[in-house]
């Protein structure tokens, strides 16, 4: 008998909504498809009703082909992940991994690849090949923890790659990778394919392996096939732009220097993660930082944040002020606005969306202070203009990713700061919230701000972008403005 | 030297006892500025030490840490935790001198030699900071007369500190000044800059005595927060053996069962406790807790009248001095039991199921509370002190339990406070035995509401609900929640 998944009639309700109304789908032997559509159309949901992890109304017949080698299993990957530490508890917080504590207590990525291994019954071998091809052996003693986000999601789809389902359902598998490692990541799909596992991948963004034969998106709570990606995606109409008038002031900048670094070293042990950072940003300028996984992007902004330990031993400059001069961290925060994937990780997403982004007043994770009547009236102008308000008083988990992410953008640019951070912002939206978020960049940087903007996807950027900042195993690579290039 | 409490005349022990005010957050309208530009020295570098000090130094404070020789030339974990974090480290020769406020955040039982080691180096009009109060209070330590002696105590795990301050809030603080040591009269501001620095003044700050401190400590550690907790589990899971439970679903039940419940009780006191509970199962639990409280009470009391007299510290320093000797034999004890040695199950248990089917451990949870509550507030500790020390921590501790059981509860917890779980335990458990005689899995291993139709008698019902919710504990730990999760009320709007 053939493999077969055949969907008929399905439905399914969440909290007072119909997320699909007798959806039907047949994926036929052979076939990988790619499953695209905007922001809480239902992607999401439908892949974990083919993994098993929501029941749902109607028919679902999965058959698997007894004689293959390849275990008879739908995996589903999130495009979220989240681990715990030895003891069973999760409560981290994004700065977590700059500090420095002799007490491990989360697993390494070696242990937490023996432990899949030694559930499935895989090969080690295996998983080493697979760890060299993705430029992941050098990370084997690390802890969880210690893992940018790029590198949390090589790790996730290397252990799919690894067990090699029949099905293999994967939720946005490039959100955070490179362009390398995007390329890599296709061809070891297409060798997948090759080997007998159908895929079935969701994302919006072009750069597929070449293995994908079948398109198809989900519209008005059914699925609709098409013959390439963005094929119905393009009639998407621009929303107009009126941004709120409070956002439209000038920043008041107390310094023309914003970021000065000098000969910035960072190191955990042995291993050093930034080499002689020289760095200057003055006062309203637009930056690009790009960089490989793990290349210390992130590292390099959470010293700008007040985030790392090692700020105090080093010469920075934020604002005009030497950092470790008697400041507090507030202070410096007070004057940002940043966005970052560890922060939407770590956040706590049990609190409304109208609080989530009040707290950006406040830079808390939570709400701990009631916010004024004018800081009300501004949240609530704001949540408007992103189409939020609807979903002001729902919890922020209770949201799709993309409109998640939308809340929490709310909420890094609600005090209309002097210098926005955003930290591959766009992750999780689709082409429609990305085109909306940076015309919401463009329209912001008129005013005169100061922007470090992080993004591997070059073609979603802002256009008010001027300089570009490059790393590449910790150290400046290359910083060029973009103007003086094009002149 | 002599016990400080037992050295004062009745009225300043009651004057001292009766040092509590929670704090209003415009106290802390000057922040850190008491602090600002100082040289603070703090020795030690453990889980508080470390989590405090990145604090501080977030908040624009000047932060060294002062290590003994041997833990700087050795490289050991805590001279590794402070360099790696790149704060200046260096021995007490070398920093003592130059501090303005010298932070002793090492365990209990080295106060003596610490302090001893430091007070000759510390300079003139200098201040020493305590994060709990034993070494002053029953050893007696007499610190030099032109140094200031104040106590900031957060009342949470170092890691927790830490978690809160960077989310931009911070744990429920204590502090207080010595009275014998305010030479200059500036240690309420310095211990109000201190707390700032941590972040504690976000999440409500309570103004104690040392002497208050360490009464309400020593006896919530000992009876509810850790000595109960380890009787309960240890009984309750005995029970479900005895009685043909499977050993891995009984062991599950109990050592994730207290996290749950005691989640009830953080957020909503006894109250939203026994409330989780079906009528009939509410009940039936509050008969059970108050035969439990009848039994327990004169051990409570026993237990405060020895904190109180000083004759717990005294024994238990005569075990500091012999080595640790019964400390270390009762810990490799707990360790043999079969509720250590017996892992959780790999079952599913719902959030419901660990009320239905631990009604016995609400009952020891809610027996647990009230008295230690009552008791201290009988001796003259005031109730604010009095629910910190009892029900406030009480989730706290439960949350170690349900990471590694009570090696685990006992490796966290001070020292002190486990010598003085061991001592309760080893008295409660016999005391409990004929009361355990007539316990079945009715309330311990399977659901009460089983084969029952759920119907009660509603002035009963109605009388159990006042006794419950009329209790001091309630009133009280009503009004402090309120002040202290002030950002759980804002989430829900």
């Amino acid at each position: 008998m053939d493999r077969l998944i055949h969907i008929r009639d399905l439905k399914l309700r969440y909290q007072q909504n119909t997320v699909f109304d007798g959806l039907n789908w047949i994926i036929r032997e052979g076939e990988h498809w790619l499953l695209s559509g905007p922001s809480g159309s239902g992607k999401t949901s439908l892949a974990k009703v083919l993994g098993g992890l929501i029941g749902s109304h109607g028919a679902l017949d999965i058959r698997f082909d007894p004689l293959s080698p390849l275990p008879q299993q739908v995996l589903y990957v999130a495009s979220w992940y989240q681990f715990k530490n030895l003891e069973g508890a999760a409560n981290f917080y994004y700065q977590q991994r700059y500090t420095s504590l002799q007490a491990k207590d989360v697993i390494s990525v070696r242990g937490e690849l023996n432990n899949f291994g030694a559930e499935h019954s895989l090969d080690p071998q295996a998983a080493g090949v697979l760890a060299t091809e993705l430029g992941f052996s050098k990370l084997m003693n690390a802890t969880l923890l210690e893992l940018s986000s790029g590198e949390h999601k090589k790790l996730q789809l290397l252990k799919a790659l690894w067990l090699k389902p029949q099905y293999l359902v994967i939720d946005q598998p490039y959100t955070g990778l490179d362009r390398e490692s995007r390329e890599k990541l296709n061809r070891l799909f297409n060798q997948l394919a090759a080997s007998g596992t159908q895929l079935i991948i969701i994302s919006n963004h072009a750069g597929l392996p070449s293995c994908i034969n079948k398109f198809a998106e989900i519209r008005d709570r059914h699925l609709i096939e098409t013959s390439g990606i963005g094929e119905i995606q393009a009639d998407h109409v621009p929303v107009e732009l009126s941004l709120p008038e409070f956002l439209q002031l000038p920043p008041a900048y107390t310094s023309d220097e914003i970021v000065r670094m000098a000969n910035v070293n960072i190191s955990y042990g042995d291993k050093q993660v930034l080499k002689n950072i020289n760095w200057k940003i003055a006062a309203g300028e637009k930056w690009l930082l790009q960089g490989h996984n793990g290349s210390g992007k992130s590292t390099l902004l959470s010293l700008i944040n007040g985030d790392h330990p090692q700020s105090y031993a080093n010469d920075i400059h934020l604002f005009g002020r030497r950092r470790g001069s008697g400041e507090s961290i507030w202070d410096i925060k007070q004057r940002i606005g940043l966005i970052s994937p560890e922060l939407h990780w770590y956040f706590d997403t049990s609190t409304t969306v109208f609080s989530s982004v009040a707290s950006g007043f406040f830079d808390s994770i939570g709400l701990y202070k009631q916010p004024g009547y004018k800081q009300s009236r501004q949240v609530d102008a704001l949540l408007v203009f992103l189409g939020l308000a609807a979903e002001r008083n729902a919890p922020l988990g209770s949201l799709p990713l993309g409109k998640q992410r939308l809340a929490l953008l709310g909420r890094t640019i609600i005090k209309n700061p002097e210098l926005l951070i955003l930290d591959e912002p766009c992750q999780g939206l689709d082409d429609q919230q990305t085109t909306q978020f940076n015309r919401l960049v463009d329209a912001l940087a008129e005013n005169g701000l100061t922007m470090i903007y992080v993004g591997h996807f070059e073609s979603a950027l802002p256009s008010c972008i001027q300089k570009k900042l490059i790393l590449e195993q910790g150290e400046v690579k290359l910083a060029e403005d973009l103007f003086e290039r094009i002149l | 030297m002599a016990n400080y409490f037992n050295t004062l005349p009745l009225r300043e022990k009651l004057n001292q006892l009766g040092v509590c005010d929670f704090m209003d957050s415009a106290e802390f309208s000057d922040g850190v500025e008491a602090l600002k530009g100082k040289k603070l020295v703090i020795v030690g570098c453990g889980a508080q030490g470390l989590n405090q000090g990145l604090n501080l130094r977030d908040s624009g404070l000047d932060i060294s840490y002062a290590l003994r020789k041997e833990a700087i030339e050795g490289k050991r974990d805590s001279w590794k935790n402070a360099t790696e974090n790149n704060f200046r480290v260096g021995t007490y020769e070398e920093l003592i001198p130059t501090a303005d406020l010298v932070i002793n955040l090492t365990p209990d039982k080295q106060h003596t030699s610490v302090v001893n080691a430091v007070m000759p180096l510390m300079k003139e009009g200098s201040t020493l900071l305590y994060s709990h109060g034993f070494n002053i209070v029953e050893e007696g330590m007499q610190v030099r007369k032109d140094i200031t002696v104040i106590m900031v105590a957060p009342k949470c795990p170092g890691s927790e500190v830490r978690a809160e301050y960077v989310r931009g809030f911070g744990v429920p603080t204590l502090i207080a000044v010595h009275p014998e040591n305010d030479p200059e009269g500036k240690g309420l501001e310095q211990a109000k800059a201190y707390c700032v620095g941590t972040g504690g003044h976000r999440a409500g700050v309570l103004r104690s005595s040392f002497v208050a401190e360490v009464k309400s400590d020593l006896m919530g550690e000992q009876t509810i927060l850790c000595g109960l907790l380890q009787t309960g589990s240890i009984l309750s899971f005995d029970k479900m053996i005895e009685k043909g439970i499977e050993p891995g679903y009984a062991s599950k039940l109990v050592q994730y069962g207290v996290e749950v419940i005691t989640e009830a009780l953080k957020q909503g006191g006894i109250t939203a406790m026994m409330d989780r509970l079906s009528n009939v199962a509410k009940i039936k639990a509050f008969e059970l807790s108050e035969e439990l409280k009848g039994i327990m009470r004169p051990l409570f009391q026993k237990h405060q009248d020895d904190i109180m007299s000083g004759e717990f510290s005294r024994t238990m320093m005569e075990d500091w001095a012999n080595g640790d000797q019964k400390l270390l034999t009762w810990r490799a004890a707990t360790g043999e039991t079969a509720f250590e040695k017996t892992p959780a199950g790999d079952v599913r248990i719902g959030e419901q199921e660990y009320f239905d089917n631990a009604l016995l451990m609400v009952a020891f949870i809610r027996a647990g509370v009230e008295l230690a509550f009552e008791t201290m507030v009988e001796a003259g500790i005031k109730p604010e002190s009095a629910y910190y020390e009892s029900l406030h921590e009480t989730p706290l501790i439960a949350n170690t339990i349900a990471r590694k059981k009570l090696f685990e509860m006992n490796r966290v917890i001070s020292d002190t406070a486990e010598y003085g779980c061991y001592l309760f335990d080893h008295a409660c458990k016999p005391l409990l035995a004929d009361f355990m005689t007539k316990i079945d899995t009715d309330v311990i291993g399977k659901n009460y509401n089983e084969g029952k139709d759920g119907a009660v008698d509603n002035r009963e019902l109605i009388s159990v609900n006042d006794n419950i919710r009329s209790h001091q504990v309630e009133l009280i730990g009503a009004e402090l929640r309120k002040a202290m999760t002030a950002m759980k009320a804002i989430k829900t709007t």
